[in-house]
């Protein structure tokens, strides 16, 4: 069975092992992409969502895949590459270090030109979509060369740094310096006496369309924004929505075990009903566009307007407090209050002018009324966006709250799409998805505790009880805090061995069988720990379900084995198909059957009639010919090739008797079943099928 | 001796209205969380399921998104902790199904869950918890055994399963006892799975250790059988145990027949016996107030070196009387599929063959003998006790299975009787002109000539081979 949801998993996988621009491994993807032009949709849409996801020194090869897909098979990778390719190369480009843009600028140059040596006069993009690119790289050019021109910044006091993916922190450089927390201080909410500045919302891509967060290290930028909320950013608005929507439902296509994207995308199309539907305050349609932004896979714009969490105490989880990114917080009322009240960094004079639109603050209070789910979008922004695939299923949100109190409930809609964006529950350091970089495991440990409490607790906060808690009954079970951040080997100690304590619910637990292995294997629903281990586990894991793939084992006439013997089954160690060395059981390790004899050795029945004819040369006896399962031909059995004439086996090893049989030759092991495919008969030059 | 390769065996179609019964509609089911799918498929009807989103397990394995499942002649059902939809093909006329509400889960989850912690700490040398689970008939064991082991090889887990009940096989026929370590997914459709085929396989394969019981009820025999087979697996087990650091660390899961939890007034020797033979130290009883007081109390006074954990568990509602007419049609479908196969995915091709009567060396089981007679045999020093008796082959030898034991056949009967065997052989054919037998053997190849164990259970197996 080939899908397209297991071609698409395959060139994941490959993909996933592209790290450095490898010529072989990517003329490798290209001929992959090219054999399955049937399946370009679900390629394509791996491409994308791996060159968003990976850490931005692997985007770059990711990138040369794509160039040379599009260049060497064309249509419809074309078509289907190009529709995003946007942001596809915006978002990846805003990552990279001025070497590594310069690369991709020269590949959008070649972009623009017809395919090398083609017929096809075309380019490779139609012009309307490189356009668009060589718009934005100008428009951001201009902006890099404005902040390059400004005073250095003063540096910030570090301990207000929220753990933030480190892929980030490297390939941005040049917004490195500030820390979203700090940042956001200097929004506080007009209504309070302490503010000095609101700051305006704006643009933080410089160019890019999707504007909306606070522009922190572009502020001298402000002109080239286009205003806050006209009708053209409606539509933009709109049409990133749209955009979201398809990739979550392709992404919730390729996982559809995956509840939370199921949830994530109910919750996009009631936002999109709500925008279709309603006209919203500008100051509404602010906070949906941050939230979408925030959606959406790129990872570079969330940390930049994490504000710090207000968290009223009394829904803290003790992760929470221990977590050194949350000031000690005051018990707070209001959001505003809670950032008024918060300290002032020395940053504020670099705040500019008052603008013509309403702080953030001001806006996320007016959006939803009480305090905690106010804060929701900005808590959860602390993860990354969404950017798994195969992320686990969290069990946590529920139902969202239906469209009908439409503007009352825009905050527990966006609150719902931040649950779904959160880590699964019952993080551990090596359970993020398995579409992240390597390296955020280490650097995200502190924030995966605070993830699915603080949005549950958020969303149970929710104004106007319209989220229907009591029919998730993970989310409201009492015991959902020590969902999260419990590591494994702590929670099952308080299952106690006792009659009565086997009533007791625990769903939280359900975690470790499920959310602690995101990574399913969507054949056998094997699963599998997102980490690097876990991933090497599940490459070999498949090859293994494509090595007993055999379409000839009919043929062949398969039968039961006998059972092993006592003393074999007390040796025998169990194979497992994740474990690199296969033959555990075999030379290296205890035994697990007697060693083949030398009449079970074979060659094949040659070809050639000189040798077919000849008698064994030490017996003079001829040869048997019998057909053999195993190597699915006709074989010589006891038998033994050497120096070029084939001897019995039993007769080569009573000759010499002592120095044993030469090379190992074929010894096809048909009990196990599984075996390397790469075991082969040099002495015969062709392959055997070894299982 | 003669081989007669090429006879062209086929299993005979189990029931024509299976194939005209193709699963061409289909409906979408939702399961909210927490919930069970529950159906029973007749042997001759196959329903299929297919989940389309959410997550499901089926007896502690989980679903695959998107693959097609298909069962026939099963009582399962579907679990979900999350919430799912399936898709289900071929239901309606003589299949039931039903969502359940309430479901025994929580309490099989916990278990697992209690067992992890104790396997954590037997991460430093000390042995993993070794389980036995009791309970009578249709209470559950062997699912609860299942969904153990299904959790335990998720969370990583190498667990030594042991089945003690003659009744279903585990990765053999009925009639068998066997023990394996599961390191890998146990197959959804097909029960524990089956074992090692000469070709590749499409579930991770599990090798048994495997010994023939060949009568269907422990507790009327005395014991002349059943403890010492239970006795020298113990010493295998542990001996394996051992050696393997991963099932040692995972410890033990042992399924037992609901016929032991019967006792006689109040002492369950055999429980007791599989107790001490396998150093238990935790028992699930599945329901059974009665035996669950019962062992409380025998094992309550215990030093604390030797504790055994009795734990009571409901029996989940989904258990169902299978009428003997169900487990006969069971039995013969796994001894089927021991020869040829399961039906569509892998289908072996087993040999026939023709042997001499003077080439078997068959043991009939003796049975129905009162107890007085054994304890004389015992008595009698130095002999042999009279567990078998040699037969030759007569027509009603016909349609039986005889397993190749790795004994030799003129060993003492102990021997006979403790060892380990080989397989099942199958008597299609006696011709008692000729005196000669045709069997059906798994493998080409000559006739074992090892001891050969004929009992009364599995009974005969009419028609295999056609």
């Amino acid at each position: 069975m080939s899908s397209s949801a297991e071609v698409a998993a395959d060139f994941k996988d490959a993909l996933q092992d592209l790290k450095v621009n490898s010529r072989p491994e990517i003329s490798n993807l290209t001929i992959i992409a090219k054999e399955n032009t049937e399946h370009a949709q679900a390629i394509s849409r791996e491409l994308e969502n791996h060159i968003q996801t990976a850490r931005p020194e692997w985007k770059l090869p990711a990138l040369y895949v794509l160039d040379s897909i599009v260049k060497n098979v064309g249509t419809p990778y074309t078509v289907y590459l190009g529709r995003n390719l946007y942001r596809t190369f915006m978002d990846a480009y805003l990552l990279m270090d001025s070497g590594t843009r310069r690369a991709m600028e020269g590949l959008l140059r070649t972009w623009k030109q017809p395919v090398p040596e083609s017929m096809d006069a075309r380019p490779v993009f139609p012009p309307e979509v490189t356009g668009d690119l060589d718009n934005s790289l100008n428009r951001l050019r201009s902006v890099t060369a404005q902040t390059n021109s400004l005073p250095p910044r003063p540096p910030l006091p570090p301990q207000g740094l929220p753990a933030r993916p480190i892929a980030n922190a490297n390939a941005t450089p040049w917004r490195n310096t500030p820390t979203p927390p700090q940042n956001f201080n200097r929004y506080p909410a007009t209504n309070d006496p302490r503010v000095r500045q609101p700051f305006p919302p704006g643009g933080q891509y410089g160019g890019y369309p999707n504007t909306g967060t606070p522009p922190v290290q572009f502020q001298p930028n402000q002109p080239y924004q286009p205003p806050p909320v006209t009708s053209i950013d409606l539509n933009t608005l709109k049409a990133d929505l749209g955009k979201l929507i398809e990739t979550t439902k392709n992404t919730w296509a390729a996982n559809p075990a995956d509840i939370s994207l199921q949830q994530k995308l109910k919750a996009l199309l009631d936002l999109e009903t709500v925008l279709r539907t309603q006209t919203l305050p500008p100051q509404q349609l602010e906070a949906v566009r941050m939230q979408i932004q925030n959606l959406s896979p790129s990872p570079a714009p969330t940390p930049l307007f994490n504000p710090p969490m207000p968290v009223p105490p009394a829904i803290r989880s003790p992760q929470q407090q221990a977590a050194p990114t949350f000031p000690p917080a005051n018990p707070p009322v209001n959001l505003a209050q809670i950032l008024a009240g918060l300290p002032q960094p020395a940053s504020t004079p670099t705040a500019p002018p008052p603008a013509p639109t309403p702080s953030l603050a001001d806006l996320l209070r007016r959006v939803t009324t009480p305090t905690q789910s106010s804060s929701t979008p900005a808590a959860a922004s602390f993860f990354p966006p969404p950017y798994s695939t195969a992320a686990a299923p969290v069990p946590a949100p529920g139902p969202i709250p239906a469209a009908p109190a439409l503007p009352a409930n825009l905050a527990a809609l966006l609150a719902s799409m931040n649950t779904s964006s959160t880590p699964p529950v019952g993080q551990t350091p090596h359970s993020i998805p398995a579409s992240l970089p390597i390296a955020q495991p280490q650097t995200t440990t502190g924030t995966p505790a605070l993830g699915m409490d603080w949005v549950l607790n958020a969303l149970k906060g929710l104004p106007g009880g319209g989220t229907p808690l009591s029919s998730t009954p993970i989310a409201s079970e009492p015991m959902t805090r020590q969902t999260s951040g419990q590591s494994h080997p702590a929670f099952s100690t308080d299952v106690e061995l006792a009659t009565a304590s086997m009533k007791k619910p625990r769903l939280h637990l359900i975690a470790s069988l499920y959310e602690a292995k995101p990574n399913m294997c969507q054949t056998c629903g094997r699963r599998f720990e997102a980490t690097p281990e876990g991933k090497l586990k599940k490459a070999r894991h498949m090859d293994w379900h494509f090595k007993v793939k055999d379409p000839d084992a009919q043929k062949r006439g398969i039968h039961r084995s006998w059972y092993i013997t006592e003393k074999e089954w007390i040796e025998y160690r169990e194979v497992d198909e994740t474990n690199p060395d296969q033959g555990a059981n075999g030379a290296g390790g205890p035994v697990k059957a007697p060693k083949k004899e030398a009449k079970d050795r074979y060659v094949l029945v040659p070809s050639d009639t000189a040798l077919a004819n000849a008698p064994c040369p030490i017996c003079q006896d001829e040869f048997k010919t019998s057909f053999n399962k195993d190597a699915n031909d006709f074989v010589w059995m006891d038998a033994i090739k050497a120096n070029g004439r084939i001897y019995h086996a039993t007769c080569w090893e009573e000759v010499n008797k002592g120095s044993g049989l030469g090379a190992r030759e074929s010894t096809p092991d048909s009990v196990l079943g599984k075996r390397k495919a790469e075991m082969g008969t040099p002495g015969s030059g062709k392959k055997v099928r070894a299982f | 001796m003669l081989s007669l390769p090429g006879l062209n065996l086929t299993a005979p179609p189990l029931d024509p209205v299976a194939l005209a019964s193709a699963p061409a509609i289909t409906r979408t089911q939702d399961l909210s969380p927490n919930k069970e799918f529950r159906f029973e498929v007749p042997f001759g009807r196959t329903i299929t399921i297919k989940l389309l989103s959410g997550t499901a397990e089926y007896f502690g394995t989980e679903f695959a998104p998107n693959q097609l499942y298909s069962f026939s002649g099963t009582k399962g059902a579907v679990y979900s902790w999350h919430g799912c939809r399936l898709e289900i093909g071929g239901s309606g006329g003589d299949v039931s199904e039903y969502v359940a509400e309430e479901t025994g889960m929580m309490g099989y989850a916990n278990a697992h869950f209690s067992l992890e912690a104790l396997r954590e700490r037997a991460a430093h040398g000390i042995e993993g918890p070794r389980v036995l689970i009791v309970g009578p008939e249709n209470s559950g064991k062997t699912t609860f055994t299942r969904i153990l082991t299904s959790y335990a090889v998720k969370s990583g887990r190498q667990p030594m399963v042991v089945n003690l009940d003659p009744r279903q096989g585990m990765l053999s026929v009925p009639g068998s006892m066997s023990a394996a370590a599961f390191s890998s997914i146990i197959d959804v459709e097909d029960g524990w799975g089956s074992s090692p085929i000469s070709g590749p396989s499409p579930i991770p394969v599990k090798m048994p250790l495997v010994y023939h019981y060949g009568i269907g009820n422990p507790e009327l025999e005395n014991g002349k059988i059943f403890k010492p087979l239970v006795t020298r697996m113990a010493l295998a087990v542990m001996s394996r145990l051992e050696e393997d650091r991963m099932s040692k660390q995972a410890g033990l899961l042992i399924d037992t027949p609901g016929a032991i939890s019967a006792g006689k007034g109040g002492v369950y020797d055999n429980i007791e016996h599989i107790i001490s033979e396998f150093s238990v130290n935790i028992v699930f009883v599945m329901g059974m107030e009665r035996l669950y007081s019962d062992l409380t109390r025998k094992y309550s006074n215990l030093p604390s070196s030797d504790t055994v954990n009795i734990i009571r568990l409901d029996s989940s509602g989904g258990c169902v009387q299978r009428d003997e007419e169900y487990m006969k049609a069971l039995r013969q479908a796994q001894i089927r599929a021991y020869f040829f196969g399961n039906n569509d995915e892998v289908a072996l091709a087993p040999q026939s063959q023709m042997a001499d009567f003077e080439d078997l060396h068959i043991f009939k089981i003796k049975e129905g003998q009162d107890a007085n007679a054994l304890f004389r045999a015992y008595d009698d020093f130095g002999s042999t006790p009279d567990i078998y008796e040699r037969v030759t082959p007569t027509p009603e030898l016909q349609n039986s299975l005889l397993a190749v034991t790795t004994a030799a056949a003129n060993d003492r009967q102990e021997m006979i009787r403790d060892a380990s065997i080989r397989g099942y052989i199958y008597v299609a054919d006696v011709d008692e002109t000729k005196k000669k037998v045709r069997l059906l053997s798994p493998q080409p190849g000559q006739t074992p000539p090892n001891a050969l164990i004929l009992g009364s259970f599995p009974e005969d197996v009419p028609g295999l081979v056609s």
